[in-house]
């Protein structure tokens, strides 16, 4: 199979370029493995990785446009020739390693922590079953940034709209029954840029390798301001 | 407008004027199936009606702030350059007031009070 790897090391190349490498893929193969093997013919060749599957979120890649976590996704999805280009709209720092600085940036944002007005009790805070359920489809997300970097208007505003990621974590502990923050977190969701930006575009509900939806966390974000306006 | 009503606020408004707008096409268009007006005078006289010449004014305002938003969200997202966005903002504000007051001319000539 051949692969379109994108190549930029800023230290010596003037412009990025696509290199081309022939992996013989077997059965079973992930993207993972075959970058893998271009690294083993090429060891300037620079991506990141660590688990291997699916859960440290570390190899993210764009692939023939969309972006996909490389560990779980099957070589065998594809035919022809494949373009593996890095995250669009994120400043390269070689090959495929790119800087997702400001995209912590953003969930560090959002508080990504139970935030309590009461004293912490000496036990745990109990929920129901039905609370806990509440949190399914928002606590699996593992930072991948898949969503964000594949969202319209996080190309066009990086620094001002949180992206699907942060906002996708500000409803998970909105929707906690244990945070009582509730008023500040949708105060600091105001304004035109950090919530509003989002058209429901849903490029991050495609994107997403754990199946999650943030479009519609961003939904029930709109809801509840509502609900808290009247 | 004001900060707070940037963000939560806008979004409202253009869902309940996108709503009463879908209303209106849907009740002109009935209207209209059922007894268009088939000369100039028949069609004065419906604009001329009280009620007809405000509900028409309610909806050129309600078009006005829907389009608003609307040009504020495409510019916020396409022209970051900010002396260019609040030039090319005013100019689509100063469009939007001039047209709101032409179709107010219009209500009001037809009625017969200008
Ligand atoms: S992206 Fe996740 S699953 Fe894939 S190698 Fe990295 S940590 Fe592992
Ligand atoms: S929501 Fe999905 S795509 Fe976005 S960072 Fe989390 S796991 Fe990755």
């Amino acid at each position: 199979m051949k692969f379109q790897v994108y190549r930029f090391n800023p230290e010596t190349d003037a412009k990025p370029y696509l290199q081309e490498f022939d992996v013989i893929v077997e059965r079973g193969m992930m993207l993972r493995d075959a970058l893998m093997e271009i690294k083993r013919q090429d060891e300037s060749f620079a991506f990141r990785h660590s688990c291997g599957e699916g859960v440290c979120g570390s190899d993210g890649v764009n692939v023939n446009g969309s972006n996909r976590l490389a560990c779980i996704t099957p070589l065998s999805e594809y035919q022809g020739d494949l373009v593996i280009r890095p995250f669009p709209g994120r400043p390269v720092i070689r090959d495929l390693v790119v800087d997702m600085t400001q995209f912590y940036a953003h969930y560090k944002e959002v508080n990504p922590w139970l935030m309590r007005k009461d004293a912490l009790p000496e036990q745990e805070i109990l929920q129901s079953p039905e609370e806990r359920d509440r949190l399914d489809g928002l606590y699996e997300c593992i930072l991948c940034g898949c969503c964000s970097t594949s969202c319209p208007s996080f190309w066009w505003n990086p620094s001002k709209f949180r992206g699907p990621q942060a906002l996708l974590t500000a409803w998970r502990f909105l929707a906690d029954s244990r945070d009582q923050a509730t008023d500040q977190r949708l105060d600091d969701l105001e304004g035109p840029y950090k919530l509003y930006r989002c058209h429901t575009i849903m490029n991050c509900v495609q994107a997403c390798p754990k199946g999650l939806n943030p479009t519609k966390a961003i939904g029930h974000i709109r809801s509840l301001m509502l609900k808290n306006s009247i | 407008m004001s900060r707070t009503a940037s963000g939560f606020r806008a979004w409202i408004l253009q869902r309940i004027s996108a709503a009463w707008l879908g209303l209106f096409v849907l009740a002109t268009l009935g209207y209209f199936l059922l007894s268009p007006p088939a000369t100039f005078e028949q069609w004065r006289a419906f604009v001329a009606h009280p009620v007809v010449g405000t509900l028409i004014l309610v909806t050129v305002a309600v078009v006005l702030l829907h389009a608003w938003v609307g040009i504020r969200d495409v510019l916020i997202d396409y022209v970051p350059p900010l002396a260019l966005r609040l030039t090319l903002l005013s100019l689509f504000g100063l469009g939007f007031v001039a047209c709101g007051l032409w179709a107010l001319q219009v209500i009001l000539l037809a009625s017969g009070l200008a």
